[in-house]
């Protein structure tokens, strides 16, 4: 066996006191794909961005050809480790070719050499089965596209250590085939490659190794051979709720509060939902599959259609985010920082903004009354201190509960909470459920899109799992289970779709 | 006072504090400014300290003032009016073309250009939130396409006017203060009630602070701008019947000088730039500040040219000594 080129050992690595990696070790040998697997939030980004360069780790060392290095993305790229990240990182008015070769341009009598990048751009692009005239701009290209440019653009350095982080999340079937394809090719060649990627059949077809995150932690580091995908799924799941989780009983009413037939909004394509009154509705998947957008087309935000579609009693869409609110349907949207709050404003005005955005412009603000309905919601939520303090010098979770009590006021019947713990402290989490079963309990419909298995499993009378815009499933109560919804989630229960 | 006590006096939030409270109060230290300058030229140039000469700069102010309503409520929002110099040329040069032997008030008149204004105003908001065209574009579109439409209409020629409310307007002095002076306070008066006592108030405020957010938060935003852009108009429409009152003509460029100033006097004021914080109250001895600094450059007796580089140069030293924006997070 080749010795590791690059290779991880015992790394630690947290954000503002919460650990994110917690002695992590992995190695990338030369000739073998590595697959890394983890649900959301499992340290698989953070893992990458250390073995690129981006990030440094807290401690724990990182070992390149044997010898210890701490890198920077610079050097990372001079020792020939190349990362297609999730995210693009393309120029869009820039040609094919100058992407590929961005930084690095041929040069000729100290000019750039066009004809040889070009060339060269040509060759990469059609080993990754890309078929377009190297000298489009980006900008033109479908994002399936565009992200095999970013592969391209990666080889372009002739890397011995190649990380693909997601590489066919976008790709179509046929494109996914010739990725793999190449995979193989580079593999042959002797190149390191670290796989990443929710669909767990690929996995099992290309890769020969496979590390699993679990909370930051590794759960298995082991050759693939001989295990299979509900094997895989099992070594990600499985955390121990502790008392985190109120204790309920279900209590729905039959008649529902939101009943949508067909329903499409931006990703989300075709979705038949009903909430009911009194429970809580979980809606789970991988991020990125139309979760969202389901919510924000419920709320109104965004252009949205449906065959038939009941709010509140009423038939018909809102269509508009002042009607939803008029219906008693609230948004709790997930980048609080950007779409929840205001941070420059006091915690008061934020807590009063959703009252005062009703009724005509002109009606005087009573502002005795006003000082009062915020001194009631912040004890109720237990924000202490002065009120008259910008939002953004609170907590993320003191944050969130601002931005969930400000609907408060306005008794909403339906609750549309998008990803509402996401960078949450653990205490805020137990309050924050504490509440929304509460909500529950008081008759109110409550829809929550999460990317915390866990909290699905634990909070949700039902649970509608989203895969490419489309719920694939709603498991009952008496039926979710984490392996349930991850299998679900990745298409790994032998009835998705192939990919 | 013993060491701990000190300690504690320089904590903010004491009681001790309050004049630490006061000093980063943006619109009470304009005032100081304003008061500044004021004793400073009072001593040093003849005839300037004296009553008549400062109402007569309240007076100038009060135009600056006026438009400056209308340009806070849209920074407060988030966006910028460069078409009010344009809106005011509007209604100076178009009132003495409205009027009639059938309306002797001429106060029908002068409804229907502030009308005219406030219209030309919500086109603004509308291009802003429909055309989602930037605020500075499509305002700098509308004011480029008055000024066209003015020189075909009043072909370029000072136009007089013969309006008996607009000449009460500007040359009128109940109980010694200056008509233009008692229009501005109304309009101040309910500049501030919008912004501190009206639901619209609170809307503008989280418009300009976060759109996104205050869309999400259930605020009807495209209204919201509109109405916005709306009240603008109708400010600089006031003004200008107020500068036409003031100077009996009204010709094409009166209302330039209002562009740069109007926005100068609210971030002098402490209005952020950015929209979602500020006030009125700042905007005031803001309007005050830039009168008097105009004045004084009279003063020093330049030509022309010269007054206006003097002019814009100081503008920009004030910015930069007290506009600086504290970069957000």
């Amino acid at each position: 066996m080749a010795p590791p080129i690059l290779e991880a050992r015992e790394v630690w690595k947290g954000f503002f006191g919460n650990p994110v990696l917690k002695g992590v070790s992995i190695a990338l040998e030369p000739g073998r794909v590595h697959a890394l697997l983890g649900e959301n939030g499992a340290g698989k980004s953070t893992l990458i961005n250390i073995l690129s360069g981006a990030l440094s780790p807290d401690a724990g060392s990182l070992q390149l050809d044997g010898r210890a290095v701490s890198l920077t993305p610079a050097a990372a790229r001079r020792h020939g480790i190349a990362v297609v990240q999730q995210e693009l990182s393309l120029t869009t008015h820039l040609s094919i070719a100058e992407n590929i070769g961005l930084g690095a341009y041929p040069l000729r009598f100290g000019l750039v050499d066009y004809r040889a990048l070009a060339r060269s751009a040509d060759e990469l692009c059609r080993s990754v089965g890309l078929d377009e005239d190297v000298a489009r701009p980006v900008g033109e290209l479908s994002l399936g596209r565009r992200q095999l440019v970013e592969i391209a653009k990666a080889l372009f350095r002739k890397p011995r250590v190649l990380i693909l982080d997601e590489p066919t999340s976008s790709l179509s079937a046929h494109e996914t085939r010739t990725l793999i394809g190449l995979v193989t090719a580079l593999k042959r060649a002797g190149t390191a490659v670290l796989y990443i990627s929710h669909r767990l059949a690929e996995v099992t077809e290309i890769c020969d190794h496979v590390t699993v995150l679990k909370d930051g932690a590794c759960t298995a580091d082991r050759p693939l051979a001989g295990v299979d995908a509900a094997g895989l799924v099992r070594l990600m799941v499985g955390r121990d709720p502790g008392d985190l989780f109120p204790r309920w009983d279900a209590c729905p009413a039959a008649q529902p509060a939101v009943s949508v037939r067909g329903f499409s909004a931006g990703r989300t394509m075709e979705v038949d939902l009903d909430i009911h009154p009194g429970e809580v509705l979980g809606v789970g998947g991988l991020v990125g599959q139309g979760q969202e957008d389901l919510l924000l087309g419920l709320y109104g935000a965004i252009p949205a259609s449906a065959a038939s579609a009941v709010f509140a009693g009423r038939p018909g869409l809102p269509g508009g985010v002042t009607r939803a609110n008029a219906r008693g349907v609230a948004y709790i949207p997930a980048d609080r920082k950007r779409e929840g709050v205001h941070l420059t404003h006091s915690i008061a005005d934020n807590l009063l903004l959703p009252g005062l955005a009703r009724g005509a412009g002109w009606r005087r603000r009573a502002r005795g009354a006003e000082a009062r309905l915020a001194a009631t919601l912040a004890g109720r939520l237990s924000v202490k201190g002065d009120l008259d303090r910008p939002v953004q010098a609170l907590s993320g979770g003191n944050q969130q509960k601002v931005a969930l009590a400000r609907w408060m006021p306005l008794d909403p019947g339906i609750l549309l909470l998008n990803d509402p713990t996401r960078g949450v402290d653990i205490e805020t989490k137990r309050e924050i459920y504490a509440m929304l079963r509460g909500f529950a309990a008081e008759g109110r419909a409550i829809l929550l899109a999460s990317s915390d298995t866990p909290e699905l499993v634990h909070l949700c009378d039902r649970v509608a799992v989203m895969r490419d815009g489309r719920i694939v499933a709603i498991l009952e109560r008496r039926d979710i289970s984490e392996e349930r919804i991850v299998a679900l989630a990745m298409a790994a229960d032998g009835v998705g779709r192939a990919a | 006072m013993t060491v701990r006590d000190r300690h504690r006096a320089m904590l903010p939030g004491r009681p001790a504090a309050g004049l630490a409270v006061l000093s980063r109060n943006r619109p009470f230290l304009t005032l100081l400014i304003v008061a500044a300058v004021w004793l400073v030229a009072s001593a040093t140039s003849r005839g300037f300290g004296s009553w008549g000469h400062l109402r007569y700069l309240v007076e100038l102010a009060a135009v600056i003032g006026i438009v400056g309503a209308g340009q806070t409520l849209v920074m407060i929002g988030g966006g910028i009016d460069l078409s009010v110099g344009a809106i005011l040329t509007v209604t100076a040069v178009g009132l003495p073309l409205l009027s009639s032997g059938a309306d002797p008030s001429g106060i029908v008149a002068i409804l229907g250009i502030l009308g005219l204004a406030s219209l030309i105003g919500a086109v603004n908001g509308a291009g802003v939130v429909y055309l989602r065209v930037h605020p500075m574009i499509m305002t700098l579109a509308t004011a480029t396409f008055l000024q066209g439409a003015l020189i075909l209409l009043a072909g370029g020629s000072a136009v007089t006017v013969h309006n008996p409310a607009v000449y009460l307007l500007g040359n009128a002095r109940p109980l010694g203060v200056p008509a233009g002076v008692v229009l501005w306070a109304v309009v101040a008066l309910a500049t501030v009630a919008v912004l501190r006592w009206s639901r619209f108030g609170a809307r503008v405020y989280a418009l300009g602070a976060n759109p996104l957010a205050t869309a999400l938060s259930g605020v009807n935003v495209p209204a919201t701008s509109v109405a916005l852009y709306a009240a603008s108009g109708l400010a600089a429409g006031l003004a200008g019947i107020l500068a036409l009152g003031m100077n009996g003509q009204g010709y094409v460029g009166i209302g330039d000088p209002y562009v740069l100033t109007s926005i100068a006097a609210v971030v002098l004021g402490g209005t952020s730039i950015l929209g979602g914080l500020g006030g009125y109250a700042g905007t005031v001895p803001g309007a005050v500040l830039l009168v008097t600094i105009s004045g004084l450059i009279t003063v020093v007796n330049a030509s022309p040219g010269w007054r206006s580089i003097l002019f814009g140069s100081l503008i920009l030293v004030l910015l930069l000594v007290s506009g600086r924006e504290v970069p957000r997070r």
